[in-house]
């Protein structure tokens, strides 16, 4: 054992010039990590914090919240940020770039951006790639059903919403729009089209409240972001979830950024370049089925048909200009609260 | 109490100050910036400040149906919330004083329950009560007293119900105090000269109790104004508050000027309402 040992450090003394900058000594530093907490947390503390730690002396902290927070805490904190890495929206990297809040994607800084599938990276880099698509309840709908089906007149105020703004508010009045013959960049079009399904019953403030009444046939369907649906069906026998195919799902990523003039920015793209390296996708699917953005992962089949995770699937997703909505956002939230809660 | 004659203005000045720096620097500023803030405005389809002077935001809300409704809805539904606690609150606080015996401190503690464990858990649990699949709707389903549920959450129902169940405590606390000051004797000679209790109550105790009901409803009302989680879970979504509004634009459409501007309008109310109570509170003392 204590040979083993001795030949392990003197491979390791001889591999140290090759070894990248991990091998820095960073001891008695602190990155500052903004994430959702719940699973999301603890596989990034499992797969990226904890190696880090190990490898660096840093220490990682986190900073469990919204996004909607992170984004203000990185307007508020622009000249003197406390954040070096956030997750964020797709719907908030974008914009986040365009204000100077984070550093471009770039595969320089954090080689795993290179395996990552082309044209994710948008404002920030690609962590996880979920789409919109429709819970629905069984006893409603025994067949899976297509958006259009949701426009019944019989289930007219039947639907539940997640709190607008949000991506899945944005992503459902983008389907309205195309249903209506149209898109995003037609708001009349889409919010005409939505407040035919009427006000919904219920803007849900978590997914077990919306499940459970779906799961009794209260609600008939929900446009919801797979992953924690997915993840959630296994409790609910008469619910159901699918990606439809006309329009697609939409295409929703989760996003992690390196925030610009950071405390410790060579701490931050190693953090990054963990999150998106193939062991902790992997984990992201199998664990929370998100679908991984590194081209490298591979699942097994039953993974694979939970997540989204090959070219093909993200082609057939609709993908939504998401600089132009979020520039809509304080217009279609006076529009959202009228035209379609205050039927 | 005579005041020690070593305690000189400078020494209250220096005792005071550690609180008054903390003060100045925890409410007074960023009171201060949220005003200021009000009238600035969001540079459109971005997230930077124009910090120029403008009245934009005021002008939004008040020419607004759909922020004057919301403002509306807000300060009808805290008025209901006072009125239904008060009528909660006198009889209750009365038999505690009157009949708890030992079991008093018990039932104040028991009163004072929803202040002490915060908005959510009890909202949370009321979700359960109230939901179509809830307690009380299978209870009565089971009973055969309704065939649909009936619609207690997402309406006004719900949201008066949950916030009753937060400030009830807000109304009984200063009730009680008033009560136990009332001689018992007052009653008793109102009854003897002929008073029924319908009278003795309106009569006697009423007028008595004013100084409690107008401290509570004062509480109450303000604690209602500004309720935020209790209408956001049980409105879910359906019943607008300015609470709400506030927290939509601040938190998640990144308005913050806008939100400031909301936040500065409740808090208008909230000091018209500090003002009224104020006022009843001097006529009742003088009256006295």
């Amino acid at each position: 054992m204590k040979r083993i040992a001795c030949y392990a450090a003197v491979t390791a003394v001889s591999l140290f010039p090759c070894l990248p900058t991990f091998a820095q000594d960073y001891s008695g530093r602190t990155l500052v990590v903004g994430t959702w907490g719940g699973d999301i947390e603890r596989l990034l503390r499992e797969h990226v914090a904890g190696p880090l730690e190990a490898k660096t002396g840093a220490k990682v902290e986190f900073l469990l919240g919204g996004s909607g927070d992170r984004l203000s805490k990185m307007v508020a904190e622009r000249n003197n940020p406390t954040m070096d890495v956030t997750f964020q929206n797709i719907y908030e990297a974008p914009s986040a770039l365009k204000e100077g809040l984070v550093i471009a994607p770039d595969a320089a800084l954090v080689p795993a951006a290179a395996d990552v599938w082309a044209g994710m990276n948008d404002g920030c880099y690609a962590m996880s790639l979920v789409g919109l698509g429709i819970a629905y309840s069984k006893a409603v709908f025994p067949e899976a059903p297509e958006w259009s089906d949701l426009w019944n007149p019989e289930l007219k105020g039947k639907m539940a919403y997640a709190p607008y703004p949000s991506s899945e508010g944005d992503g459902m009045l983008a389907v309205a729009a195309r249903i209506a013959g149209a898109d995003e960049t037609n708001p009349d079009a889409a919010f005409a089209k939505l407040a035919e399904l009427g006000a919904p019953m219920l803007t849900y403030n978590s997914l077990d409240e919306v499940l459970t009444l779906m799961d009794a046939g209260e609600i008939a369907a929900a446009p919801m972001i797979s992953g924690y649906v997915i993840s959630n069906l296994e409790n609910y026998e008469g619910i159901g979830f699918v990606f439809p195919k006309d329009p697609g799902p939409v295409l929703v990523r989760d996003m992690v950024c390196q925030v610009a003039n950071s405390p410790e920015p060579e701490l931050a793209q190693m953090f990054i370049d963990l999150a998106l390296g193939v062991e902790t996708q992997t984990a992201y699917a199998n664990e929370l089925n998100f679908g991984p953005t590194n081209s490298k992962v591979v699942l097994s089949d039953e993974q694979a048909a939970k997540v989204i995770n090959t070219p093909e699937e993200v082609k057939s997703l609709l993908q939504l200009d998401w600089t132009y909505v979020i520039a809509q956002r304080s217009d279609w939230t006076d529009r959202w609260n009228k035209e379609i809660l205050g039927q | 109490m005579n005041q020690t004659p070593d305690i000189t203005p400078t020494t209250t000045a220096l005792l005071v100050a550690p609180a008054a720096v903390l003060m100045f620097g925890v409410f007074v500023l960023p009171f201060l910036f949220l005003v200021v803030l009000s009238f600035w405005s969001q540079v459109p389809g971005s997230l930077s400040l124009d910090t120029s002077f403008t009245l934009t935001n005021y002008v939004r809300i008040f020419s607004d149906s759909y922020y004057l409704g919301g403002l509306w809805t807000t300060l009808w539904l805290s008025g209901f919330v006072t009125l239904i606690c008060l009528l909660l609150a006198l009889p209750l606080a009365r038999w505690i004083v009157l009949h708890a015996g030992r079991a008093k401190g018990l039932l104040i503690g028991i009163s004072i329950l929803p202040l002490i464990c915060g908005a959510l858990l009890p909202t949370l649990g009321l979700v359960n009560l109230l939901s179509p699949l809830g307690f009380i709707n299978g209870a009565l389903k089971s009973m055969g007293l309704i065939q649909t549920s009936l619609p207690l959450l997402g309406n006004i129902t719900g949201v008066s119900i949950g916030l009753v169940q937060a400030f009830l405590p807000l109304m009984v606390l200063p009730l009680i105090n008033t009560v136990e000051r009332i001689p018992h004797d007052y009653e008793k000679a109102a009854m003897s000269l002929g008073a029924s209790p319908f009278v003795v109550w309106r009569r006697v105790l009423l007028p008595l109790m004013l100084p409690g009901i107008v401290a509570g409803s004062l509480l109450v009302f303000c604690a209602a104004l500004t309720a935020f989680v209790t209408p956001q879970i049980l409105g879910q979504g359906k019943v607008v508050t300015f609470a709400s509004l506030a927290y939509q634009q601040a938190a998640m459409v990144l308005d913050w000027p806008f939100a400031s501007a909301l936040g500065i309008v409740m808090l208008l109310f909230l000091a018209l309402a500090g003002l009224v109570g104020a006022l009843i509170s001097r006529r009742l003392a003088r009256a006295s």
